[in-house]
């Protein structure tokens, strides 16, 4: 398989999670589909050339790097703001019901269910502290071992093996009843 | 890369598959946006292999810059040029090239009874 056709196939198996994961820490559809497209081009354009099993930890590391400094830039566009005066409407999209159509069809109670435990996990998930909510969602989430997890999030094999045992009590003590 | 669980708990597969979930339900804009980025990402790729070698172009020229600049500082009378640059002790090989492209030098060679008068010339300074 070439290098181009194999770097398609990977990104095609981790964009949508990849856009979870971003969504998760930027609580923002458009931030997040703007980072992991940076990390997309940032892993084609420098790893590209790197063996295929380096690639998921490469790219959730700079997936990870992307979504720190949006958060820390968003910080500061927040304390700019605040003295700023507020336009109403401003951020205001107009509503397409096409786009928001969801991709799949389930029954209503299905859906129903699926969305409040969606819901409720991704609440969960996104009041953990940053690199507990990293090491669970790469680890859970993305399926990678303990290893490439180190290597994604920048710290050892034992830090990460602490914050994912931290975030699954963390998580079993706001879902225990609903999970 | 990716660890099929090492015994997850009911709780860790259960909260995978609702995230698995979360990602079957993205709407048709994201989808959309996030083929778009692949799709880019690729092309940039493509572009970039097809033209790795201009990379090389500066590095190229400013070799070859080195190497001319090399030769013309450690042996400058060494070239072809500089060997016309004295055929006597007396002046440039360029000073002799434009008296021999003036036309109003004197004509040495064209007539052979002044080639005769030159060679008697020189037997008379000689002797």
């Amino acid at each position: 398989m070439t290098t181009s056709r194999a770097l398609e196939q990977f990104l095609i198996s981790v964009e949508r999670r990849a856009f979870k994961i971003a969504r998760l820490g930027l609580r923002n559809d458009d931030d997040a589909l703007d980072a992991v497209q940076d990390a997309m081009m940032k892993l084609v354009q420098s790893y590209a050339s790197r063996p295929a099993e380096e690639w998921p930890p490469l790219f959730y590391r700079i997936l990870s790097n992307r979504v720190r400094d949006m958060q820390r830039r968003r910080t500061v566009r927040g304390r700019i703001m605040a003295w700023l005066p507020v336009r109403d409407g401003e951020d205001e999209e107009e509503y397409d019901p096409i786009a928001q159509a969801p991709s799949q069809d389930v029954t209503p109670a299905r859906r129903l269910e699926l969305d409040e435990a969606i819901g409720a996990l991704e609440t969960a998930i996104s009041e953990l502290p940053p690199r507990q909510q990293q090491a669970f969602l790469l680890r859970n989430f993305e399926g990678l071992d303990v290893s490439a997890t180190a290597s994604a999030m920048g710290c050892s094999e034992g830090s990460v093996k602490t914050h994912y045992f931290r975030a699954l009590e963390a998580l079993r003590g706001k879902l225990g009843e609903v999970f | 890369m990716t660890h099929e669980s090492d015994n997850p708990t009911p709780f860790e597969k259960r909260t995978r598959e609702v995230l698995e979930e979360s990602t079957a339900k993205l709407d048709g804009r994201t989808l959309s946006r996030l083929t778009q980025a692949r799709h880019a990402a690729l092309a940039r790729q493509a572009t970039s292999a097809r033209q790795w070698w201009r990379g090389w172009v500066p590095v190229g020229a400013a070799a070859a810059a080195a190497v001319l600049a090399v030769m013309f500082w450690v042996a400058p009378g060494r070239d072809a040029g500089s060997q016309l640059a004295t055929t006597n002790g007396n002046g440039s090989a360029l000073e002799d090239i434009d008296l021999l492209a003036d036309g109003d030098a004197p004509d040495f060679v064209s007539d052979s009874e002044e080639v005769e008068f030159y060679e008697w010339a020189s037997g008379e300074i000689e002797s």
